[in-house]
């Protein structure tokens, strides 16, 4: 079936559905192509899925934990087939969710593998035949894939990537991961709550590298304390079977050393979607690690072809992708508009979480830049303190002269909700003045924002101010 | 020690102030008390004398730049001493606005650069206004929807003024660019706002002037006497107080935001007064309350003041109808801009002899013209027309004046 649409939209992930709606909206007949689920990665196999277990891990910790407030339970058993089926029924109402809007914006969606045959025109591969399509404008939202190493290629049961370690049936006696990065600490933080003995391979010197140092050794501490094995500036060489088991080996700074593990988790970075997609074809170039180069208006060497989400690199965020989606569609609709974003938060969902937002209290140093810090810990907060949860601080980063705010770091509990707050105050141009003397109301955690205000000027009440 | 002088309070609803001229460079010693800048707000010029002796390090504002309460303007310091760190009002000018569409590299928008919320940025994209050239009306040069707006519609008090190209720019003689600021930028804004806000019309009037021309003569010895220059502004004054009285919609003035007309219950009247640097409204305040001899004296204050730079905000605030003196430039008549939110003002012109018909005789008489101009969303035409009778009344029978209305 040969068709011309308006717009095409190669990926319905989190990038792609929005920038599909959103162009819907603006009376654009669209085309919405996905070769495997709506939601893509994100929805299906990262972000949602992840955080549905993590969150049972955090109950199960909780629950093993309640003793001290006198709450007697059992030893508490987990069968994992039935966490994952209700996971899976948490993604799947969220899939339906994004059929449903796409219908009710009138986005055609097509389940198909898209490639491009011209300027102008793709090839869509479905199971019954090929469509061909021409269209005005199209957006390239392909996503990425999870890099795998020469000596750890994966196999999709003993080596395997983040995907599958979400949907594992039973629980590893003996995990390994390679990389310290956010998925690895997430997913290996939740299955040492499950009982595994795990241990992480982080090739840079710190885990989480580029995260403030001082966040990552309170989650550091954590780690410690749920039995992980870390070894930073170290290597996993390969693995091994030995006597019907496998083993890595692992150069550390202090020699070799060989670990058992059931499952190997690879996370060592992503790598974009592109190969089937013969972009070239359509005049659409590449930057230097694959990634397709765009503007600020998300454009790329093709006028009318747009990229966006993690095809066009790093930081993979899905927020970031559904923030490009928009503004390309919105772009594509003839408005006057570019990606302009001052405040990019991320939200590391460790035991405690990690939530940044805007400039780092290293990266404003390596600048030059004259800050202001202030940093107040969830212990003086009193609500912390009623949950149990008070590991952690909120940093603020401010402009010594004029005090605006320019960043800020939380590591502790509800930090990935916690950010926002400080995100709209970046965005809004706020002062620290302005967060000091916002009230917060008592006893909730955001009180820790607004003493951070205070201690960057001085004048916190519930710390001492140095 | 480094000191920073900041922008003082200097009066009720005062935020901000233009720089309108500084007195000194970096580098230049002063002494206590030497004026160091010229400041103008809404409301009035003042100079700022040093507040210590020593050494001018930096000044943190340009001409024309408009600085907030409590910034600072300037730094003092010792002979010798070195100047302290950047801060954020000396940011160098961006470059003007440029269409940057899809040319713009992709990067990144640094964190914190320019203080705008996201719609105010969008918007500015919408308008293509470059907010690097932008100054902010909020805290820390916050940009505002409003400054974005008025950025877009040409020359605003939010934006840097370009200085003047240099001579050598453009062959002498051909144009000269004057950078709109100071005073004559609050002329622009308000002259505009009165002329697209209020719907004019002016009636003009002849009046006989030869009795008042005999009682002001009459009353110059005495004037003389006390000291007192006496002109006919006072009995303008006096005559224009006791016809608003009989017309009270005319002193008054529209509250257009809330579509309501304010009549008010005081008489402040307004006497327009030409400086060296252009139009400024002196008031003289509860004019009702005063004698001729007082209003003499108040208004030859206003315009030594004026004259002088010696203004107060309360000199130039709270006018509820205005006069507008041309004087011996007179003319015949002319068309007067409200000051807005006035619903009223009065224009006198030149007093001459001319031959004029009485009791079928030619006569010479002191003539003179009235030109006045009315809100007409406020003032129907024969209301204003009534008005300008009973003021012409009241000057060609002076003694009038002084009889109590009722």
């Amino acid at each position: 079936m040969d068709r011309h649409v308006d717009l095409v939209v190669i990926g319905a992930g989190p990038g792609g559905y929005p920038a599909a709606i959103r162009a819907a909206q603006l009376g654009k007949r669209v085309l919405l192509v996905e070769r495997d689920r709506l939601g893509g990665e994100c929805l299906n196999y990262g972000c949602i899925p992840s955080k549905a277990l993590i969150h049972t891990g955090n109950l199960i910790h909780a629950i093993e934990r309640a003793g001290e407030r006198g709450i007697e339970t059992g030893p508490v058993k987990v069968d994992l087939v039935k966490l994952q089926q209700w996971k899976t029924s948490v993604v799947q109402r969220l899939v339906n969710g994004v059929g449903q809007l796409c219908k009710g914006n009138r986005v055609d969606v097509l389940s198909g593998h898209a490639s491009f045959m011209g300027p102008n025109d793709l090839e869509i591969r479905k199971a019954d035949g090929s469509d061909w399509v021409t269209f005005t404008d199209a957006i390239i939202a392909t996503g990425g894939r999870p890099s795998d190493l020469p000596t750890f290629r994966f196999d999709g049961k003993r080596v395997i990537s983040t995907k599958e370690a979400l949907e594992l049936p039973r629980v590893p006696q003996n995990f390994a991961i390679i990389g310290g990065g956010v998925s690895g600490l997430e997913i290996g933080m939740f299955y040492a709550k499950l009982g595994s003995r795990v241990v992480v391979i982080e090739i840079m010197e710190q885990l989480l590298p580029g995260t403030d140092p001082e966040a990552v050794r309170v989650v550091a501490r954590n780690l410690q304390k749920l039995g992980v094995e870390v070894h930073v500036k170290s290597q996993a060489r390969g693995w091994r079977e030995d006597k019907g088991q496998t083993v890595v080996d692992i150069v550390t700074p202090e020699g070799l050393i060989a670990r058992r593990a059931d499952i190997i988790l690879v996370t060592v970075g992503r790598r974009p979607n592109t190969d089937d997609l013969h972009a070239e074809v359509a005049g659409v170039e590449f930057g230097p690690r694959g990634y397709v180069k765009v503007d600020r208006q998300l454009r790329t060497s093709n006028p009318h072809v747009y990229a966006i989400g993690d095809v066009i690199g790093p930081p993979f965020l899905a927020h970031k992708a559904t923030k490009e989606g928009l503004t390309a569609a919105e772009v594509i609709a003839g408005q006057p508009v570019e990606l302009d974003v001052h405040a990019m938060p991320a939200a590391i969902f460790t035991d405690p979480e990690i939530a940044t937002v805007g400039l780092q209290e290293a990266e404003a140093n390596g600048q030059g830049r004259r800050t202001r810090v202030g940093r107040v810990p969830f212990a003086a907060i009193g609500r912390a303190l009623t949950t149990g949860e008070y590991d952690g601080f909120v940093k603020l980063i401010a402009d010594t002269d004029t005090k605006v705010l320019l960043g800020a770091t939380i590591v502790g509990p509800d930090a990935s909700d916690l950010i926002s707050e400080l995100t709209l105050a970046i965005e809004m141009g706020a002062t620290l003045a302005d967060i000091a003397l916002t009230v917060h109301p008592h006893p909730t955690l955001p009180e820790a924002i607004m003493e951070s205000a205070e201690a960057a000027l001085g004048q916190a009440i519930h710390v001492l101010n140095r | 020690m480094a000191r920073e002088f900041k922008l003082p309070d200097i009066g009720e609803g005062v935020h901000e102030g233009e720089v309108v001229k500084w007195f000194v460079k970096e580098g230049d010693a002063v002494k206590e008390n030497d004026p160091v800048v010229e400041v103008m707000t809404d409301k009035v010029t003042v100079q700022i004398p040093s507040p210590v002796t020593g050494k001018i390090l930096q000044l943190r504002a340009k001409e024309g730049e408009v600085v907030k309460v409590g910034s600072t303007l300037v730094v003092f310091g010792e002979a010798g001493e070195a100047v302290p760190i950047r801060p954020e009002t000396a940011k160098p000018i961006a470059p003007p606005p440029a269409p940057a569409r899809t040319e713009a590299p992709p990067a990144p928008s640094p964190t914190g650069d320019i203080l705008a919320a996201p719609a105010v940025r969008r918007l500015a994209k919408e308008l293509n206004v470059n907010l690097a050239a932008v100054r902010g009306s909020g805290p820390q040069g916050r940009l505002s929807e409003d400054d974005v707006r008025k950025a877009a519609h040409g020359p605003a008090r939010t934006t840097v003024v370009a200085p003047p190209p240099a001579a050598t720019a453009a062959p002498s003689g051909s144009e000269q660019r004057i950078p709109i600021h100071g005073l004559r930028k609050r002329i622009f804004e308000k002259m505009a706002k009165s002329n697209v806000t209020a719907a004019h019309f002016t009636y003009v009037e002849e009046v006989d002037m030869t009795q008042l021309v005999h009682l002001r003569d009459h009353l110059k010895p005495t004037a003389d006497r006390k000291g007192v220059k006496l002109t006919f502004l006072p009995f303008f004054v006096k005559a224009i107080l006791a016809a608003l009285v009989e017309f009270p919609t005319l002193n008054a003035s529209v509250d257009d935001e809330r579509g309501e007309i304010v009549v008010k219950g005081y008489y402040n009247i307004g006497i327009a007064t030409a400086t060296d640097e252009g139009l400024t409204v002196t008031v003289v305040h509860d004019a009702d309350k005063k004698g001729l001899w007082d209003l003499a004296k108040e208004i030859e204050r206003l315009a030594a003041a004026a004259r002088d730079k010696k203004l107060s905000l309360q000199d130039v605030q709270g006018s509820t109808f205005t006069i507008t003196s041309l004087g011996k430039e007179g003319g015949i008549f002319a068309t007067p801009i409200i000051n807005w939110p006035e619903v009223a003002i009065l224009g006198i012109h030149k007093i001459e002899k001319r031959p004029v018909v009485r009791d079928d005789q030619i006569a010479i008489r002191e003539m003179m013209y009235m030109s006045c101009s009315f809100d007409h969303r406020v003032v129907d035409g024969h209301v204003g027309a009534a008005f300008v009778q009973a003021v012409r009344n009241y000057l060609e029978h002076p003694a009038t004046i002084f009889v109590e209305t009722g």
